[in-house]
C-alpha cells in the first residue's frame, strides 16, 4: 500500500490508535459474549428466518397459486425481491474491488462488512428464482448438464439462463473474494484464542503464519480477485436487466435498463451498506474506524448514483414520448397515474428526491439523517423493481387482459423472511469474524490514522487539531 | 393329491411313494426345513423366510414412509376386442341433442367406448347440425358424479336407493287406482316419445300431457296458434333479412334455435369482399345487453315495461293503429326510423320478439305479416318445434293440484320447482298429490318432491328420436352402456302401460320400439329407400333424414285481441331477467364447463351479478348507477324480497334500469350449481298467466360490501367509448381518460388513443369501410417496413417449407356465443378452477373471447375477439425459456413440452396475447404431492379429479401438473391424426381435413384453419380480404393468425 494520503484529507483512524489496540478492537466481539441488543437482534432475525422456511416450505407444498400472481401477472414480489436483494450485494463488490483498484483507502474501514453484506444478500437474492418455479424439483433443468435427453441443453437465448451463470459466478468470485480477506484476520484471532476455539480459527485461517511469501501471495490475489470482480459490478445487474430488456413488453423492452440498473444497485447497495455500518459501529464501538468521513464519502457516492438513477428515470419518460409508440408512452402513462401511481410516486419520492439532501455536507454528516435516508433509499428501490415488474405487466398489450396485483402473506412472509435469512447471516458473522478487515486497517494507520495525517498537516494548518475543521 | 395319478415325479421319494414325503407334500410349507434351529437362544430364532418377510416389510415400510404412493391406475383389456373400436382410433357415431328446448344434431367422438367430445353434424339440413357451448358442455354431464346411480324411493324425508322390479311394482299399483294422471314434461319433440305417451294414454285415460319450457314461449306459440292454426313457431331465414328488428329476442344466444339463426345470420354480414359487400342492419329494443343486442348495429333503450309499447309503436307505424303512450321520446324517434327502413325491405326483414305477450305477438306477426316478410324470410309452412311449453295448461295443472283433482304425476325432466314463477304454489300443489313419479337423471328441486325417481339415462346412453321441424327427423343413439341402473321415461311408460309394442325382456326394448315406431313414421314418409333396414341404416349413420312435409298450408289470418299488452310503469327503476348462453334457466347449472364459462356479454362466471348502467362523469371516471362499481354487494329488492348479490358495470344497460341472468341460486344442483347466485324466478311477472321476465317494483341498496370472489375474467372493457368532456365539450374517448388513478393535483385527464391507436381490434361503421380499410392497409404497410428493417433474420425461409399452420378468425361472422371455448376445454383437457380461482384470475382457458365496447359510452357497440395462442414464428416466449420447454415446430406451431417445463412464468409474462395459463395449484390431481389438492366450491375433490368425470378426458392430450404452463396448441393431436391419416392412406393432406375444435364447434364458421403454405387453402383466400388484419403486428412477434376488421352497420343518424 504505497499511496501518501495527503494532509488536507480527514483522518481515516481516529482515536490515536496503536496497532495492538486495533486488534484489541476488533478482535474482542469474536471473543466476548454478545450484548443484548445483539442477542435481541438475533432472535427477531432468526424468527424472520423461521418465517422464510416456512412460507417456502408452504409454496413449494402447495403451489405458486398460495401467492396472488395471476395470468397477467407472472412475477411479482419473487422477481421484486430477487432484483432488489442483487442490487444490494453490489455495493460491497464496488467497495472491495473498484475502490481498491482506485486505491480509496477509505474503503478499508468498511469493506469487510460490505462484502459479507454482498454474500448474505446474493444468498438471499438467489431463494427467489429457485422458490418462483412452479416445479421446484426439477431446477436442476437450468443447468447444462451432460444428459441423456438427446443431450437436452438449456435456452442459452434466455435471460434466466444468463442470470444463473451471473449470479453464481458473482456468487463464487464474493465469496473467494470475502474469504481471502479473512484468511490474516482469522490468523489473527486464532493467536488470541486457546482452546478449541484456536483449532477452529487456525483451520479457517489455513494455517497462515504471516510470513512474508503469504503476505505477497495474499497480495497477489486479492489485486486478482478485484480484477475479475470489477467486470462483474457491471456484468451481473446488467445481465438481470435483460430479463426485462430483452422482453418484448412496453416498460421493460427498454435499453437503457442496463446502466440503469448498475446505477440503481449501487445506490441502493450503499444504502445498505450505510444501514448495517451504522448499527454495527454502533454496538460494536467502531466509531474510530468507521468515521464520519467514511458516512460522507459513502453519501457522496449515493448521491452520485442517486441521481443517475433519477435522470435514468426521466430519459424513460422522454424517450417513451419521444418515440411516438402509444404502448410504450401509455406503459409509462400508466406507471406514473395508473393504479400503482403511488408505487411509481414512492420510488420517485424515496429515489429521486430524498437522495437530494445530501448535497449539503452538514446533512451528510449526520448520522441519523443518513440513518433515515438510508432506509428510505431501499424502500425507495424496491418500489422501483415493484413498480418495473407488476405494473408493467399489470396492463400491458391487450386492454382484455390487464389486471392489478397485491401479495397475499405467503408473498410478505417470504420478503420478511429474507430479510431474517440476511440478518441471521450478517449478526452471526459479526460475531465470529472481525466486522473491520485487521490487516488492512493496519496497513493504513501510517498514513490514515489521525496522529499521522495531523502531524503531517501541521505545517499546512497549523491553526487546527479538531476533526471539524476541515 | 392328484400327482398320484399323473406321471410326472419329482425326486426318487416321489417315484417310490415314500409315506413320509407324500404327507410332507400334503402341506403347502414345510417349515421344519427351512428352520435354522438355535435351542440356545429361543427369542433369537428365525428362518430364512422371516427373513424374506423382514425384508419385504422393510422394503414396504421404507417404500410408505418415502411416501411416492402412485395411485393405482385401473385398465382392463378387453378380453374380445369389439369389431368398431380400434384403441387410439375414435369412432363418431351421429345422434341429436335434445335439452330444454335447445336442439342439435350432433356428432359424437368416441374413444375406446367413451363419448368424449360432440361435433356439430355437417349433414344436417337447415343449419340444424351446429353447435352451441350448452351442446359442447352436455358430454360432461353424461360423466357427472351427482347422477343418480339407481332409482329412488321417498322413504320419510328422505330417498332411498330401490330397484326397477320394485319401483315398476309400486307404480303400477298407483297407477291402477290413479283416476286423473297428468304428465308434466319439458317439450317433447320426439315422435316415437309422443308414441309412447300416446299407448301410456290409451291404458290410462284420464291421462294429459302438459308442457313447460324453463324460459316461456306461451305468448309467442299462443299468437301463432291464432295466427296461423299451428301452435309453432315458423322458421327464420335471417340471411334472407335486410332489416332485422328484434325487441328483446336474443336469437343469437338463447332464442328458440340460436345456433340455426346465428348461422343465417352472419351469413348477410360478410363483407370480406369489398365490391360485393352489403350487410343487413340489425335493430335491437332492449334494456340489457344481451348477446344479440352486442351484435346489432343499433340498440333502442326502453324499460322492460315498455316493450309492449314500443312493439305498437312500430305496429302503429307499419300497419296503423294501437296506442303507443308512454314509450320514450328517443324510443318513438328510432322506431320511426325502423319502420321507414322496414317498410322500404318488405318482404326481406323479420321482426321478432322475446315477448311472453299474446297481444304484442300478435302485433308482431300483424307486422310481419304487413312486410310480407312470411313465406320469404319466415315460413309457417315448415315451423320449428322446439319450444312447446304451454303456460296455460300448466297454470290449470297447478290449480287442478292443488284443488286435489291430481293423483298421479309424471314429472318428466323438468323442474318447475326451481324455474316457474309459481313456484310456490306448485310445490304446494305438490303435496296434494297422491304419486308423483319423476323422471330425472339426478336430484333436483322437483325431483326432491316426488315419491319416486325413475332415473333416466343421459342422452348419450339412449335410443330416441326427434323432429325439431316439419321436415326433418333426427336419431339419437347411444354411444356407451348406460353407466347406472337408469331406464328411459319411454320405456318406463311403455312398460307401465303394458304395451304390446313394447318386449321389456328384450335385450334393448326401447330400441326395438324405436324401430317399429319409425317403419310407421319416417319409413313412410319417405320414399329413397326401399327396405327399412338399410332406411335405418341410414338414418343411422347420418343422424338426420329429411321427410316430406306433413304439415298444412298456414296461411296468415288476423284475430286476438291486441289491446292487452304490457303497460308501461312508470316507477324509477325496473329489472329485466335474461337467460344466457351458458345457464339457461338453471338446467345447466350442475356443468362445470358452463358454470366457468364466462357469459359472453358481462365476462363474469360463477354467479349472477345485477348488472347496472354506467356512465361517464365526464372527467376521468366511469360511474355505476348509484356509484356501485364492479363487485359491490347490494341489497336489490323486488317486489318486498331482498336478494344479496354482486353488481357488475354493464355498458349499453338503459339508465334507469337493471338487468340479471336467470338460471342461479339453484338449491340442489350437485357440487357445482348449488347455491351459486340468486334465484329471481319467483319474482317474475306473471301477467295474465304469461311469465314476463322484468319487474318494475325495484330498489337497489348502496353498495354494502365488497364481493371477495368477484370472479369476471376482463376487467377492462371497452376500447375507446366515447363521451363528452365536461370541461371542454369535446366528444373524447371516455375509457381513455378513465385510465387515471391519481393526477398529482395536475388535471391531467387521461391520454387520448391510449387505446385506439392500439393495433388489437380494427373497426369502423359499414359506410366508411373504403377509408378505413385505406388506412388499415396502410398501418399495415408501415408495420411490415418495419418489420423488414429488423437485424435478425429470422426463419420465415424456414417455414416455408412443408406445412405452416394458421388461423383466419372472422371478427364479423365471431357472435361472441363462446361455443368455441366450451369445444376447447372439452378438446383439450382444460381443468374447471372454481369460483375463487377464477376470481384471483386463474382460469386456465385457453381460448378466451375478448369482448370491447365502442362507440358511444351510453350505447355502444361491441366486438368480439377469439384470443388464442397466435402460434407466433419469431414468438417471444419461445426465447426467454430457460429449458427450452416451449419450441417452435417445423410446421409453425408454437409448442409446449409440458414435461421440461419447469415453471418460471416468463413466457407468460413477455406474451404480448396473454394467452398463456399457468397451473397455479394442482388443479387436475396430477401431482406429486397427494395431499395436494385445492378444494373448489366444498367438493371432495376438484371438478374432473374423481374417476367417473376423468372418463371425459381426451386420451391424445396430456394432462398437465402442476406448475407448469400451458396454451392453445392449434390441437395438434388433431394435425397429427390428419397427418397420420393422410399417410396412412398414401396421399397429401387436403385442405380443410384438419379442424381445430374452435372451428368445428363455431355455428357461424369464423374461426379457418388451414395451412399457410397451400396457396389454394380456403385460409389463404380467406386471408386476401382487404380487411384482415395481424393483432400487434408491428410488435413483429410473426403471428399466424389473422383478424377481420369489424364493421358494423350502424345507423349514425339514431345517435344525433
Amino acid at each position: 500500500m504505497s499511496a501518501i494520503i495527503s494532509p488536507i484529507r480527514e483522518p481515516l483512524i481516529t482515536g490515536n490508535k496503536t496497532y495492538h489496540q486495533i486488534t484489541e478492537d476488533l478482535v474482542s466481539p469474536t471473543e466476548e459474549m454478545p450484548p443484548l441488543g445483539w442477542v435481541i437482534g438475533f432472535i427477531l432475525s432468526v424468527m424472520g428466518l423461521g418465517v422464510f422456511v416456512f412460507t417456502v416450505l408452504w409454496t413449494i407444498y402447495q403451489g405458486i397459486g398460495t401467492w396472488n400472481l395471476n395470468r397477467t401477472v407472472g412475477w411479482g414480489w419473487d422477481i421484486t425481491n430477487f432484483v432488489w436483494w442483487v442490487g444490494i450485494g453490489h455495493a460491497g463488490t464496488l467497495i472491495s474491488a473498484i475502490l481498491l483498484i482506485f486505491r480509496q483507502k477509505w474503503r478499508t474501514g468498511v469493506n469487510r462488512a460490505a462484502e459479507a453484506m454482498t454474500i448474505f444478500a446474493v444468498i438471499c437474492a438467489g431463494q427467489f428464482p429457485l422458490i418462483h418455479m412452479g416445479r421446484i424439483w426439477l431446477g436442476f433443468f437450468i443447468f447444462p448438464y451432460v444428459n441423456t435427453r438427446g443431450p437436452l441443453w438449456p435456452n442459452f437465448n434466455s435471460p434466466l439462463l444468463w442470470d444463473v451463470f451471473a449470479i453464481s459466478t458473482y456468487f463464487t468470485v464474493s465469496l473467494l473474494f470475502w474469504y481471502t480477506g479473512l484468511v490474516p484476520d482469522f490468523a489473527t484471532v486464532r493467536d488470541r484464542a486457546t482452546g478449541f476455539r484456536k483449532k477452529i480459527y487456525n483451520f479457517l485461517s489455513f494455517g497462515w503464519t504471516g510470513s512474508a511469501k503469504h503476505w505477497q501471495r495474499w497480495e497477489s490475489l486479492s489485486l486478482i480477485l478485484a480484477g475479475l470482480a470489477t467486470p462483474l459490478v457491471l456484468s451481473v445487474h446488467t445481465i438481470v436487466s435483460f430479463d426485462f430488456a430483452t422482453s418484448v413488453i412496453p416498460g421493460w423492452h427498454t435499453t437503457i435498463f442496463p446502466p440503469y440498473f448498475v446505477a440503481g444497485a449501487i445506490f441502493s447497495g450503499f444504502a445498505m451498506v450505510l444501514t448495517l455500518m451504522l448499527v454495527t459501529r454502533k454496538l460494536l464501538h467502531l466509531e474510530d474506524y468507521i468515521t464520519i468521513e467514511h458516512i460522507e464519502s459513502m453519501n457522496k457516492v449515493i448521491l452520485l448514483t442517486g441521481t443517475i438513477v433519477g435522470v435514468a428515470y426521466l430519459t424513460e419518460l422522454f424517450i417513451a414520448w419521444y418515440s411516438g409508440y402509444v404502448y410504450e408512452q401509455f406503459a409509462f402513462f400508466n406507471r406514473a397515474l395508473g393504479p400503482y401511481w403511488w408505487a411509481y410516486f414512492g420510488m420517485m419520492f424515496c429515489n429521486v428526491v430524498s437522495p437530494q439532501l445530501f448535497w449539503k455536507k452538514s446533512w451528510r454528516r449526520n448520522i441519523w439523517l443518513t440513518f433515515f435516508l438510508s432506509i428510505i433509499i431501499n424502500i425507495g428501490m424496491w418500489f422501483e423493481r415493484f413498480v418495473i415488474i407488476a405494473t408493467t405487466l399489470a396492463r400491458d398489450y391487450l386492454p382484455s387482459s390487464w389486471s392489478y396485483y397485491s401479495p397475499t402473506w405467503v408473498e410478505i412472509g417470504i420478503f420478511i423472511g429474507s430479510l431474517g435469512l440476511f440478518f441471521t447471516c450478517y449478526l452471526i458473522f459479526s460475531r465470529v469474524a472481525p466486522v473491520v478487515a485487521i490487516a488492512e486497517i493496519k496497513a493504513i494507520l501510517k498514513y490514515g490514522g489521525n496522529q499521522y495525517v495531523e502531524k503531517a498537516g501541521q505545517g499546512h494548518d497549523s491553526h487546527s487539531h479538531s476533526e471539524d475543521a476541515h | 393329491m392328484k400327482k398320484a395319478t399323473n406321471n410326472i415325479w419329482v425326486g426318487e421319494k416321489d417315484l417310490t411313494r415314500d409315506e413320509q414325503f407324500i404327507q410332507d407334500s400334503q402341506k403347502e410349507l414345510s417349515l421344519e426345513e427351512t428352520m435354522v434351529s438355535d435351542s440356545a437362544n429361543e427369542s433369537l430364532r428365525s428362518n430364512r423366510r422371516d427373513f424374506l418377510r423382514f425384508l419385504g416389510f422393510g422394503l414396504g415400510a421404507a417404500t410408505i414412509a418415502a411416501g411416492c404412493d402412485t395411485p393405482v391406475k385401473r385398465a382392463i383389456p378387453y378380453v374380445v376386442k369389439p369389431d368398431s373400436i380400434i384403441p387410439g382410433v375414435a369412432t363418431y357415431y351421429a345422434s341429436s341433442y335434445v335439452n330444454g328446448g335447445d336442439y342439435a344434431s350432433i356428432l359424437v367422438k368416441t374413444r375406446e367406448g367413451r363419448p368424449i367430445k360432440i361435433e356439430g353434424n355437417d349433414l344436417a339440413p337447415d343449419g340444424l347440425g351446429k353447435t352451441s357451448a350448452r351442446v359442447q358442455a352436455s358430454v360432461l354431464s353424461l360423466y357427472d358424479v351427482n347422477r343418480l346411480r339407481t332409482p329412488m324411493a321417498k322413504s320419510g324425508d328422505g330417498f332411498v336407493a330401490t330397484n326397477w322390479s320394485e319401483l315398476d311394482k309400486n307404480v303400477g299399483e298407483a297407477l291402477k287406482t290413479a283416476s286423473n294422471v297428468r304428465i308434466l314434461s319439458q317439450t317433447i319433440i320426439s315422435p316415437t316419445s309422443m308414441k309412447a305417451i300416446g299407448e301410456f294414454a290409451i291404458k290410462y285415460p284420464s291421462t294429459k300431457v302438459v308442457t313447460l319450457d324453463p324460459v316461456s314461449y306461451s305468448g309467442l306459440l299462443d299468437a301463432n296458434e291464432t295466427n296461423f292454426g299451428k301452435r309453432a313457431i315458423p322458421s327464420y331465414h335471417f340471411d334472407k333479412a335486410d332489416v332485422i328488428v328484434s325487441f328483446n329476442a336474443d336469437f343469437l344466444g338463447t332464442w328458440v334455435n340460436p345456433t340455426q339463426f346465428a348461422g343465417d345470420y352472419v351469413k348477410n354480414r360478410n363483407v370480406s369482399d369489398l365490391s360485393k359487400a352489403k350487410m343487413s342492419r340489425h335493430f335491437q329494443v332492449e334494456s340489457h345487453m344481451s348477446l344479440t343486442g352486442s351484435n346489432a348495429d343499433n340498440r333502442i333503450l326502453v324499460k322492460p315495461s315498455e316493450q309492449g309499447v314500443a312493439i305498437a309503436y312500430l305496429y302503429s307505424q307499419i300497419v296503423g293503429g294501437g296506442s303507443s303512450a308512454g314509450l320514450n321520446d328517443k324510443a318513438k324517434a328510432g322506431l320511426s326510423k325502423v319502420a321507414t327502413q322496414l317498410k322500404a325491405a318488405s318482404g326481406k326483414s323479420i321482426v321478432v320478439s322475446a315477448s311472453n305477450n299474446v297481444s304484442e305477438q300478435l302485433m308482431v306477426n300483424a307486422i310481419n305479416n304487413a312486410l310480407g316478410n312470411y313465406g320469404s324470410t319466415m315460413d309457417m309452412s315448415n315451423a320449428l318445434y322446439t319450444r312447446q311449453g304451454n303456460e296455460r295448461e300448466f297454470n290449470k295443472l297447478v290449480e287442478d293440484m292443488n284443488a286435489g283433482q291430481v293423483d298421479f304425476l309424471i314429472i318428466n325432466d323438468i323442474n318447475p320447482a326451481y324455474f316457474s314463477s309459481m313456484s310456490d304454489k306448485f310445490a304446494q300443489g305438490l303435496t296434494k298429490v297422491k304419486t308423483k313419479v319423476a323422471f330425472g337423471m339426478a336430484m333436483d328441486e322437483t325431483n326432491n318432491q316426488a315419491d319416486y325417481v325413475a332415473v333416466t339415462p343421459h342422452f348419450l346412453e339412449s335410443w330416441g328420436d326427434a323432429m325439431p321441424s316439419d321436415t326433418v327427423v333426427s336419431v339419437i343413439q347411444p354411444t356407451i352402456s348406460p353407466l347406472f341402473e337408469s331406464r328411459q321415461m319411454e320405456a318406463s311408460l311403455l312398460h307401465w302401460a303394458e304395451s304390446a309394442n313394447y318386449d321389456p325382456k328384450a335385450e334393448q326394448p326401447y330400441f326395438d320400439y324405436l324401430k317399429y315406431s319409425w317403419k310407421d313414421g319416417a319409413f313412410a314418409n319417405q320414399n329413397s329407400f326401399a327396405s327399412f333396414s338399410s332406411f335405418w341404416n341410414d338414418a343411422l349413420h347420418n343422424g338426420i333424414v329429411s321427410v316430406a312435409n306433413q304439415s298444412a298450408g298456414n296461411a296468415y289470418a288476423d284475430g286476438g285481441s291486441l289491446t292487452e299488452i304490457t303497460k308501461p310503469s312508470s316507477t324509477d327503476m325496473e329489472i329485466s331477467f335474461f337467460e344466457t348462453v351458458n345457464m339457461g334457466n338453471g338446467q345447466f347449472a350442475g356443468n362445470p364447463w358452463l358454470m366457468e364459462m364466462p357469459s359472453p356479454v358481462d365476462r363474469t362466471s360463477w354467479g349472477n351479478y345485477l348488472a347496472v348502467p354506467v356512465s361517464f362523469n365526464g372527467v376521468s371516471k366511469m360511474v355505476g348507477y348509484n356509484d356501485l362499481t364492479d363487485g359491490d354487494i347490494v341489497t336489490l329488492t323486488i317486489e318486498g324480497v331482498e336478494y344479496t348479490l354482486p353488481v357488475v358495470q354493464q355498458f349499453g344497460q338503459m339508465p334507469g334500469t337493471v338487468g340479471l341472468a336467470l338460471g342461479y341460486g339453484r338449491t340442489m344442483a350437485g357440487g357445482t350449481g348449488t347455491n351459486i347466485g340468486v334465484n329471481i324466478n319467483n319474482v317474475v311477472k306473471n301477467n295474465g298467466g304469461y311469465a314476463n321476465y322484468y319487474n318494475d317494483n325495484v330498489t337497489v341498496s348502496n353498495a354494502l360490501s365488497k364481493e371477495k370472489e368477484f370472479s369476471c375474467v376482463q376487467y377492462h372493457h371497452t376500447y375507446g367509448v366515447t363521451a363528452e368532456d365536461t370541461a371542454t365539450g369535446k366528444v373524447i374517448n371516455a375509457d381513455e381518460a378513465a385510465t387515471v388513478f391519481f393526477d398529482y393535483f395536475t388535471g391531467v385527464t387521461g391520454f387520448q388513443g391510449a387505446l385506439t391507436d392500439r393495433s388489437v381490434v380494427y373497426t369502423t361503421n359499414f359506410k366508411d369501410i373504403k377509408e378505413e380499410v385505406k388506412d388499415l392497409t396502410k398501418k399495415r404497410e408501415t408495420a411490415q417496413f418495419l418489420n423488414s428493417k429488423q437485424i435478425y433474420r429470422g426463419h420465415d425461409e424456414l417455414y416455408k417449407n412443408g406445412h405452416h399452420w394458421g388461423m383466419y378468425v372472422d371478427l364479423n361472422a365471431c357472435i361472441g356465443c363462446g361455443a368455441c371455448t366450451v369445444a376447447c376445454m372439452a378438446e383439450n383437457n382444460v381443468p374447471v378452477v372454481g369460483k375463487k380461482e377464477v376470481s384471483r384470475h386463474h382460469e386456465m382457458t385457453w381460448l378466451r373471447i375478448d369482448r370491447y365496447y365502442y362507440g358511444d359510452v351510453t350505447n355502444p357497440n361491441v366486438v368480439y375477439q377469439p384470443m388464442m395462442c397466435q402460434h407466433c414464428d419469431n414468438a417471444p416466449c419461445e426465447n426467454v425459456c430457460p429449458v427450452n420447454a416451449t419450441n417452435h415446430s417445423s410446421e409453425g406451431l408454437n409448442q409446449m413440452t409440458y414435461n421440461r417445463c419447469i415453471g418460471t412464468r416468463y413466457c407468460a409474462n413477455n406474451c404480448p396475447f396473454k394467452v398463456r395459463r399457468f397451473n397455479w395449484f394442482d388443479y387436475t390431481t396430477a401431482d406429486i404431492f397427494l395431499a395436494n389438492q385445492v378444494n373448489i366450491a366444498d367438493e371432495e375433490i376438484p371438478f374432473g379429479a374423481d374417476n367417473l368425470t376423468r372418463m371425459v378426458l381426451n386420451p391424445d392430450v396430456t394432462v398437465r401438473t402442476r406448475g407448469v404452463i400451458e396454451k392453445c396448441s392449434f390441437c395438434v393431436q388433431r394435425i397429427q391424426e390428419g397427418k397420420l391419416t393422410a399417410k396412412t392412406e398414401g396421399r397429401q393432406l387436403k385442405d380443410g381435413e384438419i379442424k381445430t375444435a374452435c372451428q368445428t364447434s363455431c355455428p357461424t364458421e369464423a374461426i379457418t384453419f388451414g395451412d399457410l403454405n397451400n396457396e389454394s387453402s380456403v385460409l389463404n383466400k380467406k386471408i386476401e380480404s382487404p380487411l384482415t388484419f395481424i393483432a400487434l403486428e408491428e410488435v413483429n412477434v410473426r403471428s399466424s393468425v389473422n383478424y377481420t376488421l369489424k364493421v358494423n352497420n350502424r345507423d349514425e343518424s339514431f345517435d344525433a
